[in-house]
């Protein structure tokens, strides 16, 4: 689960992860937004490891389209069918990408990562 | 040579509905505005901008930007020292004046901030080398809600002054204390008016192309104000401004937001003087929303004391003015205007009124469409409505109760403005009647009865326009006109206004044909460049006319006496009349055209005793006062329950503008007023979020009202003219924008008023009215 390449292939429009130290990666992704689209360059860090419950991902980015950080908390418990996943974050974006689709954000980010989640469980 | 030709009889231009002479240009694309001038060698130019709304600049890093193959050039912060801040025009006691460098230098106040330039051979290369440059940002809490600024702890704009106070402003007339103690009731609310975009169809734009042997710039830039860009640009950058020329091309709307120096205008400039290359920069819509002023910003505080019979005794109002991160060119000056409008329409003469000017991390504010107006006469229109319900009575009875009497004028104000002349009545029952006001109230009755809501909602205002007198004005309020008679006879005028959508080509040429006695096509009106026109102040506060057209009017009256001058040399005798184009011998009825009089005055064979040769006449105008216009604006309206949507079955605009020049202009300054008024009521809000990104940012975000919105405005006028200028004009340019918003939450109001609303702020989206209406807190 915390290992890059899984996290790599699961997180849509991810192009790379590299790891520069321990829990930290460089990133790059592809993002689209209606009609915006652009690379963004950042870092995640994992944070607050608490094993086997969960742990914290801090992403921070920045491209054309602006910038935008985040924090999520992921939090593991079994069940039935083997493990459940839940998550809560917040997400702070700006420039064109807060001007033109802040609206349209919410939709994005719950479609990311729905299309992560399938991807980590297939 | 004199002759007695017959010249047909000049029938009157003024009072026509004359069709506008910009217009064919204009619709068929061939006007000419900033982004068409092409000049060899030009350049491009992008800025780099915040993306954040509070930040510290640790580093910019350049170096890719710079390498990649067409850039000429890039300049931050650290380049323009000696280029001196956007100025401040508006001079308040206790003013706090943050520096207001061309380019951000170690920290940045808001989104869109200018942080560097990049110049280009194309504008393309130009955009991408400003995605190559990086800004290492250390990013602050920011601040974009002026109450939230107000509070203790919030964030500091500029660290300097932790309060976030820019400016406290108390004025006060009569007595207020004994007012609010005699009063039977006092009526208390907050009411908002949002933060607006101004959105010109033309976004801003600047060509500027320095002439390195002539030491001159010539700066074309879309702007309201070419001579007071010409003065402030050669002082921001230190040239002679005698060196300058400022052209403003065809401008594609401004309501305000083009009354300014901006940051780009001296920084384009800097960098055509650097790179000896003409630089072209034209903004984006994107920009447009971040960079270009915003209008209003108010949270108001008022209270209003009356007697039981709806006698207004006084008005109290606490203002705070969500300035932004800096003071553009009249920023501060905005909120004082609105406290010089708080009387309205009304006798009352116990006022008194604070302002806190308060800065935040979001573009500056300034003038937009009525500028400090529209704001108060919303406050006091809503209040005197709130005032109505508590009182029980109809809110026409009680503007009428409460109104200036005829005979009151010219009425002194609490605010110490003096009214030049009115009769507020009129148009208020001609409105009345217009709507069939009574039976109306009926209708009303009858649709509550069957669960309708429809609400009836009347405002009358007032307004402060041609501005103004000198004095009262921070650069200078009069206006400047030429009249040039040409050897063939046609007729330039020269106007220190610089039009841009109100139809002074064809307004100034019916003031000069009906002068001269011609006809308004062989007058050609020339404005807007510095090297061609004689020292203006530009077109705002709905002025042009009626400052710039009563300036032009004492041109004409000179460059008559002239002509009459030549025309009784001519005609060998001193008894003679100037009219139809031509002057007359009374006695013997030999009459001698313009044309013929232009040809001797430039020839000069023979001059009239102690005069010159040629027909130029040019005048200066000092207003003696500010015009009062007023009106009364209904709108009648039907709510939607299931969808919180409101249609406007009726608008009416009944305006008091003194005499009509042109109907068709005023009608078409009325309806863009109402659509922007309406806009405010119904549909625009500029929304920065906490980290002070602007949420609305774009046309998809922020509804502008677009042609199938609107309703069909019925407009007509009763006329008073003014004794403050000779065409007895007052300005129009605002009063729709200044009538509409109040028309129209009074309107909604009183149609949510059985479910006990008594206030609504704007916008009155259908979100919101369907929260009021459904119970749900809106």
């Amino acid at each position: 689960m915390q290992d890059p390449t899984v996290l790599a292939s699961c997180m849509p429009g991810c192009e790379s992860l590299e790891e520069t130290a321990p829990d930290e990666y460089r990133m790059k992704m592809k993002m689209a937004l209606a009609s915006l689209s652009g690379a963004f360059d950042g870092h995640v860090r994992i944070v607050d490891r608490n094993p086997p419950t969960g742990f914290k991902l801090i992403v921070e980015g920045k491209g054309k389209l602006g910038f935008m950080k985040g924090e999520g908390l992921l939090t593991f418990s079994p069940s039935n069918a083997g493990t459940d996943v839940a998550y809560e974050g917040d997400v702070q974006i700006g420039g064109t990408m807060a001007a033109v689709g802040q609206r349209l954000i919410d939709g994005t980010a719950k479609m990311m990562i729905k299309k992560f989640f399938e991807k980590l469980a297939s | 040579m004199a002759t007695t030709t017959i010249i047909k009889k000049h029938e009157p231009s003024i009072g026509k509905r004359l069709r506008r002479k910009e217009d064919p240009r204009l619709i068929t694309g061939t006007a000419t505005y900033v982004e068409d001038l092409q000049m060899p060698g030009m350049h491009y130019a992008m800025v780099v901008r915040s993306p954040h709304g509070a930040a510290n600049i640790k580093s910019i890093d350049t170096s890719a930007a710079a390498a990649m193959p067409g850039v000429a050039a890039i300049f931050t912060g650290k380049d323009i020292l000696h280029i001196a801040g956007v100025p401040c025009g508006a001079s308040l006691p206790g003013l706090r004046v943050p520096d207001h460098k061309i380019l951000a230098q170690d920290r940045v106040y808001f989104v869109g901030h200018p942080v560097a330039v990049v110049v280009a051979t194309d504008k393309y290369v130009a955009r991408d080398a400003a995605d190559a440059i990086e800004v290492d940002y250390d990013v602050l809490q920011a601040v974009a809600d002026p109450e939230k600024a107000l509070a203790p702890g919030a964030p500091a704009v500029h660290p300097q002054w932790p309060d976030n106070t820019a400016f406290t402003f108390h004025q006060e007339g009569g007595d207020i204390e004994k007012a609010f103690k005699e009063a039977d009731v006092i009526v208390k609310e907050r009411i908002v008016s949002q933060r607006l975009i101004p959105s010109a169809m033309e976004p801003r734009g600047v060509v500027a192309s320095w002439h390195a042997a002539e030491k001159s710039l010539t700066l074309y830039t879309s702007t309201q104000v070419p001579h007071l860009v010409r003065t402030l640009i050669a002082q921001m950058l230190g040239i002679d401004e005698n060196r300058v020329r400022v052209v403003a091309p065809e401008v594609g709307g401004g309501f305000g937001s083009k009354l300014n120096v901006y940051a780009e205008e001296a920084l384009m400039s800097f960098v055509s003087m650097k790179i000896g290359k003409p630089v072209k920069w034209i903004e984006s819509r994107r920009e447009n929303f971040l960079t270009t002023i915003h209008g209003r910003g108010h949270v108001d505080y008022y209270e209003v004391a009356a007697k039981k019979d709806g006698t207004i005794l006084g008005i109290k109002v606490k203002l705070i003015q969500d300035l932004g991160s800096y003071h553009q060119l009249l920023t501060p000056a905005i909120p004082t205007l609105s406290v010089l409008m708080l009387p309205g329409l009304y006798r009352s003469k116990n006022m008194s009124a604070d302002i806190i000017g308060v800065f935040t991390n979001c573009v500056p504010t300034d003038a937009y469409r009525g500028a400090g107006r529209p704001e108060a006469t919303h406050g006091i229109e809503r209040m005197v409505d709130i005032l109505a319900a508590e009182l029980k009575m109809d809110p026409a009875e009680i503007r009428l109760k409460n109104f200036i009497r005829n005979e009151e004028f010219p009425f002194p104000t609490a605010t110490g403005l003096i009214y030049d002349t009115g009769d507020y009545a009129a148009p208020l029952r001609k409105a009345l009647e217009t709507v069939n006001y009574t039976e109306l109230r009926k209708e009303q009755a009858e649709a509550r009865k069957q669960g309708r809501l429809m609400g009836i909602g009347i405002c009358t205002y007032g307004e402060i326009c041609a501005m103004g007198p000198s004095p009262a004005t921070p650069a200078g309020g009069w206006e400047s006109a030429t009249v040039k008679i040409e050897p063939s006879g046609k007729v330039t005028v020269m106007t220190g206004v610089s039009p841009h959508g109100q139809g002074e080509e064809t307004t100034f040429s019916q003031i000069a044909a009906d002068a001269l006695g011609i006809d308004v096509e062989d007058i050609l009106v020339q404005h807007g460049d510095t090297a061609i026109v004689q020292y203006g102040i530009g077109t705002f506060g709905s002025r042009a006319t009626a400052v710039g057209g009563a300036a032009l009017h004492f041109a004409l009256q000179e460059i008559i006496t002239k002509i009459k001058k030549f025309g009784a040399m001519l005609l060998e005798t001193e008894d003679i009349t100037y009219s139809d184009g031509q002057c007359t011998c009374n006695k013997t009825g030999k009459s001698i055209s313009i044309k013929e009089i232009a040809g001797a005055a430039y020839r000069a064979m023979k001059l009239p005793a102690n005069t010159e040769p040629g027909l130029v006449a040019t005048y200066f105008w000092e207003p003696p006062n500010f015009t009062f216009p007023f009106g009364a604006h209904i709108m009648v309206s039907e709510v939607e329950k299931e969808t919180g949507n409101i249609s406007i079955k009726r608008y009416v605009a009944i305006d008091d503008c003194g005499n009509v020049l042109n109907p068709l202009i005023v009608d078409g300054q009325v309806h863009g007023g109402v659509a922007q008024g309406l806009g405010q009521a119904l549909w625009e809000q500029a929304v920065y979020d906490d980290n002070g990104q602007l949420v609305t940012g774009e046309f998809t975000d922020y509804t502008m009202p677009r042609a199938h919105m609107m309703p069909w405005i019925e407009s007509g006028h009763t006329v008073t003219p003014t004794p403050v200028n000779p065409l007895g004009v007052k300005g129009v340019g605002e009063a729709g924008t200044i009538g509409a918003s109040p028309a129209a939450v009074n309107s909604v109001v009183d149609a949510l008023s059985p479910l006990g609303v008594r206030h609504i702020d704007m916008p009155m989206t259908p979100e919101k009215i369907w929260k009021l209406v459904n119970g749900r807190n809106a």
